[in-house]
C-alpha cells in the first residue's frame, strides 16, 4: 500500500512552500510558470497513478488532457454554458472516456498496452484536427476563467490563479493518496505485483485497471480545463502524442511509482525548459542527456535516487530519536 | 462438489490430459499422485480455468463452470494454491491475506474505505493467519520470511478466499522435513467440509492426509480409490511407489 515515508512528508511540505512564496511574491512571468508547473503536476500525477502504481505505461494521457481541455472549450464556448458547470462537465467528459479506454487496453500488456493507448490519443487528435466544431488546426479561444466573483476571487488575476491550481493540486494529491489507500488501490497493487494471482483470487482484473484509468481520466480532464483556462486558447497539439511522451520523461524524471516524484519532475523539467530554452533553441536535447543520466544511473528518477540515499536513514534516525526520547516505563511497556 | 467429466486437452500433438472424470465429495480431500508430466498441473488449471479444455466439463457444486472465466470460478469458490510462489512480495504477510479476504468480502474495488480496515476482512486474515502458523509474523513483509512460511503464505492466501474447493499445487514443494511435518498438521487442522484436491509427492503427507488418492499417468487416471488401496496396488507399486516403499 502506498505509504508516506518521512522524506515525502519533507518534500512535499518544501514543494507547497516554494509553490506558495513563488505564488505570493513572484511577478508576472514567475506566476505563469509555477502555473504551468502546477498543471503539469496534476497530469503526471495522473499518468503516476496508472504507470506507476497500476503498471499501465500511457501514452494517451496528453489526449485526455487535450480531451478535457476541448470539453470544457466547447461547453463554455461554443454552447455559452457556465465554466464551473463545463469544468465539471469536463472532468466527468474524461473520466468517462479513459474509462472505456482502460476497459478496453487493460486487456493487453507490456508495449501493446503502450501503442492501444497510443492509437487512442492519436484518434482523438486526428478527430480534433479534422473536426470544424473544434476549429481544426487553429484551435479555439476567447475562453473564460471560472468565475469566483462570489467568493471575492478573481482569476482573471495571474497570482489568484496560481494559487488556484496550487490548491487544484492539492486535492488532486489527496485524492490520488485516498484512491491508493482504498480498497481498489491496494487491489491495483496486487494486479501490479501479480495479475494471474489476483485474477484467481476472484478478482475481475479489467475492471480494477478501468476503474483507475478512469479516475486518472478525470484528473487529466482536470488538468485539461485549467489548461484551457491557463492559456484562454486551446489548438490540437494540446492532443499530440508528444505531450504524452513528455509526461512520461517527467515521471520518469521525477520517480515513478513514487507520487511525490512526479511533482519533483514537474518542477525540474519546467525550469529546465525555460531555463535552457533561454539559452539555446537544443533545450530538449540536454533533457534528453539528463533523462538518459537519470536511467543509466538505476535509480527510480530524482526523488528516487534521494530517497535511496537518505530516505531509509532518515526513517532510522527518527524512530532512533522516538525512543531515546520515550519514557522508560513506556518503552518497557513496549 | 466438484466434477470433471471426460476433461482432455491437447498441446499441438501431445495429449496431456485424457478423457479425466472425477468426483469429489464435499469435505473429501483426495491427492493426486504421478510422476513428471503426468499431466498434474495441467489438470489444475483446467480445473481453475487457467486452460480450456477441448472437450469435457468442469462442475462446482453441481453447476457447469467450464465456459467461466478464473475469476468468476474463483468466486464461486474454486481457490488454488502453486508450485511455485506467486505471493505479493513487496507486501507483508496481513496484506497478503488481506488481497484475499478483500475480494471474498466484496472490499476489493470500493475506493471510499481502506479494504484491510473492513472488520470482515480483518477478522478472515486473522483466522487465517492462524491456520498457517503465520500469526507472529502477520506484519513481516514476504522478503523478510523464510521459504517454508512462504509456501505456508501461498496456501493461507488460497485460504483467505473462503474456498468451498482448495486446490493445492505441491504445497511442501522445497520444504525441509521439518517445514514439511509442520504442513500435515495444517492441513489436517483445517475444516473438516472444506474439500482439498492436492498434487503431492510427499508419499507420507499425501497417505497422512488422503481420504482418496488418484493416479495420473501420461493424462489418463490409472488409480482412483483409498489410500489402502493404493499402497497394496501391485501396479501403483511397479510404476510410482515403488521408490517410496523401498526407501
Amino acid at each position: 500500500m502506498f505509504r508516506h515515508s518521512t522524506l515525502r512528508y519533507i518534500t512535499l511540505a518544501l514543494l507547497t512552500s516554494l509553490a506558495l512564496f513563488q505564488a505570493f511574491t513572484a511577478a508576472y512571468f514567475g506566476l505563469e510558470v509555477l502555473t504551468e508547473i502546477l498543471i503539469l503536476a496534476m497530469l503526471v500525477v495522473a499518468l503516476d497513478l496508472v504507470a506507476g502504481f497500476g503498471g499501465m505505461v500511457s501514452l494517451c494521457h496528453g489526449a485526455l488532457m487535450g480531451v478535457g481541455a476541448y470539453a470544457y472549450t466547447t461547453v463554455s464556448v461554443t454552447l455559452g454554458i457556465s465554466p464551473l458547470v463545463a469544468m465539471a462537465g469536463a472532468v466527468a467528459l474524461t473520466g468517462a472516456a479513459a474509462w472505456i479506454i482502460g476497459a478496453i487496453c487493460s486487456r493487453s500488456h507490456g508495449i501493446y498496452f503502450i501503442m492501444a493507448t497510443l492509437a487512442f490519443g492519436q484518434m482523438a487528435y486526428s478527430w480534433v484536427f479534422e473536426a470544424p466544431i473544434f476549429g481544426g488546426d487553429d484551435g479555439l479561444g476567447g475562453i473564460p476563467r471560472l468565475d469566483l466573483g462570489f467568493l471575492g476571487i478573481d482569476l482573471n488575476d495571474s497570482r489568484s490563479f496560481a494559487l488556484f491550481c496550487l490548491a487544484a493540486l492539492g486535492a488532486v494529491y489527496g485524492a490520488a493518496v485516498l484512491i491508493l489507500r482504498s480498497g481498489l488501490g491496494r487491489s491495483l497493487s496486487g494486479v501490479m505485483h501479480n495479475e494471474q494471482r489476483m485474477r484467481a483470487l476472484g478478482l475481475t482484473v479489467w475492471r480494477v485497471k478501468a476503474d483507475v484509468f478512469g479516475l486518472s481520466g478525470m484528473i487529466a480532464g482536470l488538468a485539461g480545463a485549467l489548461a484551457a483556462q491557463h492559456i484562454m486558447y486551446i489548438s490540437p497539439g494540446l492532443l499530440a502524442w508528444t505531450v504524452s511522451g513528455e509526461a512520461l520523461v517527467v515521471v520518469i524524471l521525477g520517480g515513478l511509482g513514487t507520487l511525490v516524484g512526479p511533482l519533483v519532475g514537474a518542477a525540474a523539467f519546467v525550469l529546465l525548459k525555460h531555463e535552457l530554452s533561454a539559452i539555446t533553441t537544443y533545450w530538449h536535447l540536454v533533457v534528453g542527456l539528463v533523462l538518459i543520466g537519470v536511467v543509466m544511473s538505476r535509480a527510480n528518477g530524482i526523488f528516487g535516487w534521494i530517497e535511496a540515499r537518505w530516505g531509509a536513514r532518515l526513517d532510522r534516525r527518527l524512530a532512533d530519536a522516538t525512543r531515546k526520547s520515550a519514557p522508560e516505563e513506556v518503552l518497557n511497556d513496549a | 462438489m466438484l466434477e470433471t467429466r471426460n476433461l482432455d486437452k491437447s498441446f499441438g500433438a501431445v495429449h496431456v490430459t485424457r478423457d479425466v472424470s472425477l468426483k469429489l465429495e464435499r469435505g473429501e480431500r483426495r491427492v493426486i499422485l504421478g510422476p513428471n508430466g503426468a499431466g498434474k498441473t495441467t489438470l489444475f488449471n483446467l480445473l481453475v480455468g487457467e486452460l480450456t479444455p477441448d472437450s469435457g466439463s468442469v462442475h462446482l457444486a453441481g453447476e457447469d463452470v467450464t465456459a467461466l472465466p478464473v475469476s468468476r470460478r474463483a468466486r464461486r469458490g474454486l481457490s488454488r494454491s502453486y508450485q511455485k510462489n506467486t505471493l505479493f512480495d513487496g507486501l507483508t504477510v496481513e496484506e497478503n491475506l488481506g488481497l484475499a479476504a478483500a475480494v471474498h468480502a466484496g472490499h476489493a474495488t470500493q475506493l471510499w474505505s481502506d479494504s484491510l480496515a473492513k472488520p470482515e476482512v480483518r477478522e478472515i486474515v486473522r483466522e487465517v493467519a492462524e491456520q498457517v502458523n503465520l500469526v507472529p509474523h502477520i506484519h513481516a513483509r514476504v522478503s523478510e520470511i523464510s521459504y517454508g512460511m512462504r509456501r505456508q503464505l501461498e496456501v493461507g492466501v488460497a485460504l483467505a478466499t473462503r474456498p468451498l474447493v482448495l486446490l493445492m499445487d505441491e504445497p511442501t514443494s522445497g520444504v525441509g522435513p521439518e517445514m514439511s511435518k509442520g504442513f500435515h498438521d495444517l492441513l489436517n487442522n483445517l475444516p473438516r467440509d472444506l474439500t482439498m484436491l492436492i498434487i503431492e509427492h510427499d508419499m507420507d503427507l499425501a497417505f497422512d492426509v488422503a481420504d482418496t488418492i488418484t493416479v495420473l499417468n501420461y493424462g489418463e487416471v490409472v488409480f482412483d480409490g483409498l489410500p489402502e488401496a493404493a499402497r497394496g496396488s501391485k501396479l501403483l507399486k511397479e510404476i510410482y511407489l515403488g521408490s517410496w516403499e523401498d526407501a
